[in-house]
């Protein structure tokens, strides 16, 4: 059933997914840091105050992902910052998230050899996240 | 040039390289990926002695061409300092053309013995299969072998 995005139960579900994810769980051995995603507000897509998704990473697991306020997110080892569009862009494979980042329409900020490193995880990441049905504040 | 740092000489130094900062940016407003590769390499040099060893030896203008977002950096090794450029510049000895992924891959080549990227591991091999696809090239190879593999060395962050 689709869920409402960046919702408590969209978070849910993706925590479900990551941890259902045997590939993930291979990419991700050794990820010991917190992952903060910043949905930035853009009211005239139905979306009018910013959230944070705080995803607590360890070992190839998701131990939890919240959703919250935009400055929890941004207290995270590492911060993923876009609007809401571009958010929805990745969920829905319009965009690729490695190629936002080159592109500088997904910041981020955090160690990079780190991410590097585990830019096979973080694409597993991002593959999950469409994995979870949704239902967008600005329609589908 | 006199190189101030070469032996013992009757003259100052000219200049210090302890002060300064190992990567620069040549353009006011270094696009995402400059930003992102000049990071890595940064911080690449910073934290392990091995890298920083490459760094401070290497002289070579390497292009980055990412085929799937038409973007691409010019970074200008000047033994021990870099100049990280926007675009492709003149007079580069090598040139990369990769899709994204494959440029990201390129940073998790496991380094070997003597130096050596790895390419028979999953990421190798998959580097690999790019080059004989046709969607990795490399321009300049033909006598710039060693500064490929030094390159390749200073991007590995593993």
């Amino acid at each position: 059933m689709a869920v409402k995005a960046f919702s408590d139960e969209w978070a849910k579900q993706f925590e479900d997914e990551v941890n259902k994810s045997s590939v993930y769980k291979a990419a991700a051995k050794g990820w010991k840091w917190t992952v903060g995603l910043v949905v930035e507000a853009e009211p005239d897509k139905n979306f009018p105050e910013s959230r944070g998704v705080v995803m607590d990473l360890f070992d190839g697991a998701a131990r939890s992902i919240k959703v919250g306020s935009a400055a929890e997110a941004q207290k995270c080892d590492f911060v993923i910052t876009a609007p809401y569009s571009r958010w929805k862009q990745v969920a829905t494979k319009e965009l690729d998230a490695t190629k936002g980042m080159l592109q500088g329409k997904l910041k981020l900020k955090g160690d990079l050899p780190t991410i590097v490193r585990y830019t096979k995880a973080s694409q597993e990441m991002t593959e999950c996240t469409t994995r979870v049905p949704v239902v967008w504040p600005d329609g589908n | 040039m006199h190189d101030p740092g070469a032996g013992r000489m009757a003259r100052r130094k000219l200049r210090t390289k302890t002060n300064t900062k190992p990567v620069e940016y040549a353009d006011g407003e270094p696009s995402a990926f400059a930003a992102m590769l000049g990071g890595l390499i940064e911080a690449n040099v910073d934290s392990r002695a091995d890298r920083k060893k490459d760094f401070d030896s290497l002289v070579a203008r390497v292009g980055i061409w990412v085929t799937d977002i038409d973007e691409g950096v010019t970074l200008d090794f000047r033994k021990g300092s870099l100049v990280v450029y926007n675009g492709l510049q003149a007079k580069r000895d090598l040139t990369i053309r990769a899709q994204a992924g494959t440029v990201m891959n390129l940073s998790n080549l496991k380094i070997g013995l003597l130096g050596m990227p790895i390419y028979y591991d999953e990421v190798g091999r998959s580097v690999a299969m790019k080059l004989v696809q046709g969607k990795l090239r490399i321009e300049g190879l033909l006598g710039n072998f060693a500064t490929l593999n030094t390159v390749t060395r200073i991007f590995s962050v593993q």
